[in-house]
């Protein structure tokens, strides 16, 4: 579903150059659930963002779905379709009601008639449960909410891939387990899944395998079960450590 | 805050303190050797026009006829001409059997016309208007430009920005109705209307640039993941929210120009500003002229700037 070849990706400052994605290769299969952790600014975030192309690779080499990403003639718009994001900072449109944030790329972009956008959203607030909401604007939404519109308006696209930036750390901590929880749904309905979190506890309960990020390095993989009970790097035993 | 606390005493104060100063000028006025003459000034805005009907030959009233406000007066001529004249029944002027003479005045109608004022304010509004729209465009563009990732576009920006910021908007009149009127063979209000436009346009640009700047990058982000290209995510997303949080300064731009379109009067466009001089030039009413004149701008403006404030109120249901 997903392979990265050699992934690099290097932001030149002024003063200096910081290596962020310093060479990952990786392959998700489809239904896959994979979760990323790593200490920040180990590149995790970054190398998330490559994925659906907000950054411009420095070398290497994406496949989703058969498309390479890195070919000039490749057009990112169709393939952000089909690539699903949610954000840290859930970046809804503060403009638009919460209906109106599902509908609108559903009818820019998928080019559906109004009818049919509208039944969609409301089916998938139903299911993130939040129905009651669609007239508000998401200013007077809590962010646990927020979150779950944006990830209702990602769905809204029918995605074949959902990336998670971080979605729960903007939160606060009572509404983690809302939006976990549509997560976790998400998951076992066979969604293929990348997902950057600081969440232990969902990574071991839902990741089918992990990935252990520093310094714009794949460190470690593994199943849960080995990564959080047998871990073998020196480095990401201290990590562990260090959260858990 | 608390705004309900007793302010009846401040406003009484405001009121007060405007009264002195309107007391004062009134005081000083009186002092200088000038009559006021506001009588004269309402004729400058609308007045009763008569137009006098003069008898097309030699001859005699035949009969006339009444109806209602209008009478109708038929006219014989000495060599057997007939010819029938409808007048204002006030402004009836000649008897049944009365001989004419050619040119003899046989009545008046009379109606109502705007005065110089008026259409030098519907100038102005006209204008200002224009102008305004085509500066917006020219701006919006401008903006785009402005913040785009060609270089080109980017720089060719920038220079008209700072062309037109860097000169006078006087000077630029003159440039744009003598050397470019003449070359390019433009009327005078074009070129009045195109100056105006360009200069506002290059503020509207800045105004739409920090606009668009300031709506935090997630926003395009968030578009652009769920697939729409950067014309697309700027009409729906970035520009409606730009748009909002440039309203205020927009507004003010835009009742800039309005009160800068007093200048096209330099290039003799007859608007608000050189009708009332020309008013003054007939009435030597200088005072109440330029008073009436100024009161007819701030009318403009604050309509403008209201209209602006509802806008803005509407908008304001998502924050």
């Amino acid at each position: 579903m997903i392979k990265t070849v050699d992934l690099k990706k290097t932001f030149v400052g002024r003063d200096q150059t910081v290596h962020a994605v310093d060479g990952i290769s990786a392959h998700i299969k489809p239904s896959e659930v994979v979760v990323i952790i790593g200490p920040s600014g180990s590149g995790k975030s970054t190398y998330l963002r490559c994925l659906n192309g907000l950054e411009t690779l420095t070398s290497g080499q994406i496949i989703i779905d058969g498309v390479d990403l890195s070919a000039k003639k490749t057009d990112l718009n169709l393939v952000r379709r089909e690539v699903g994001m949610v954000f840290q900072q859930f970046n809804l449109f503060p403009h638009k009601s919460v209906l109106q944030n599902i509908v609108l790329a559903q009818q820019v972009v998928r080019k559906r008639k109004s009818s049919e956008a509208l039944e969609k959203a409301r089916m998938l607030l139903q299911k993130v449960g939040i129905a009651e909401k669609e007239n508000e604007y998401p200013i007077r939404l809590s962010g646990g909410q927020q979150q779950r519109v944006a990830i209702a308006r990602a769905l809204a696209m029918d995605p074949k891939i959902m990336l998670f930036d971080e979605p729960t750390s903007a939160l606060d901590p009572e509404m983690v387990g809302e939006v976990l929880e549509v997560m976790k749904q998400l998951a076992r309905e066979g969604m293929t899944m990348v997902v950057v979190t600081h969440e232990m506890g969902f990574a071991r309960e839902v990741a089918d395998r992990v990935l252990f990020m520093d310094q714009g390095k794949l460190v470690e993989e593994g199943t849960p079960e080995h990564f959080f009970t047998a871990p073998q790097e020196e480095r990401t035993k201290t990590f562990l450590r260090q959260v858990l | 805050m608390n705004t309900n606390r007793n302010t009846w005493p401040w406003n009484l104060l405001t009121i007060a303190i405007l009264f002195t100063l309107c007391a004062g000028l009134w005081a000083a006025t009186k002092k200088i050797d000038y009559t006021w003459r506001w009588n004269r000034v309402p004729q400058y805005f609308i007045y009763h026009d008569e137009t006098l009907i003069p008898a097309p030959f030699d001859g005699q009233v035949a009969t006339i006829s009444k109806l209602g406000d209008k009478t109708q007066i038929k006219v014989l001529g000495d060599n057997g001409e007939e010819e029938t004249f409808e007048v204002d029944s006030n402004g009836i002027e000649v008897f049944e059997g009365e001989t004419l003479f050619e040119g003899d005045y046989l009545g008046a109608t009379f109606e109502w016309r705007a005065g110089p004022l008026l259409v030098g304010l519907w100038t102005t509004l006209w204008l200002s208007a224009a102008a305004s729209i085509i500066g917006m465009v020219i701006g919006l563009i401008t903006g785009l430009c402005r913040v785009s990732n060609n270089p080109t576009l980017r720089s060719l920006s920038v220079f008209y920005i700072e062309l037109i910021r860097g000169t006078p908007l006087l000077v630029q009149l003159f440039i744009f109705y003598f050397f470019l009127g003449t070359v390019l063979d433009i009327s005078r209000i074009m070129a009045g209307i195109s100056a105006l436009a360009i200069f506002a346009g290059a503020y509207v640009a800045e105004i739409i640039r920090a606009g668009i700047q300031s709506i935090p990058k997630g926003q395009m982000e968030a578009a652009r993941s769920l697939g729409m290209n950067v014309p697309q995510a700027m009409i729906h997303i970035i520009l409606p929210q730009a748009f909002k949080r440039t309203l205020p300064p927009l507004a003010g731009q835009f009742i800039s120009l309005i009160k800068d379109s007093s200048l096209v009067s330099v290039i003799a466009i007859t608007d608000l500003t050189k009708s009332g001089r020309e008013v003054i030039t007939s009435t030597f009413a200088t005072f109440e002229i330029w008073f009436v004149v100024a009161f007819l701008y701030l009318l403009l403006t604050s309509v403008l700037s209201q209209v602006a404030a509802w806008v803005e109120r509407r908008l304001a249901v998502s924050d």
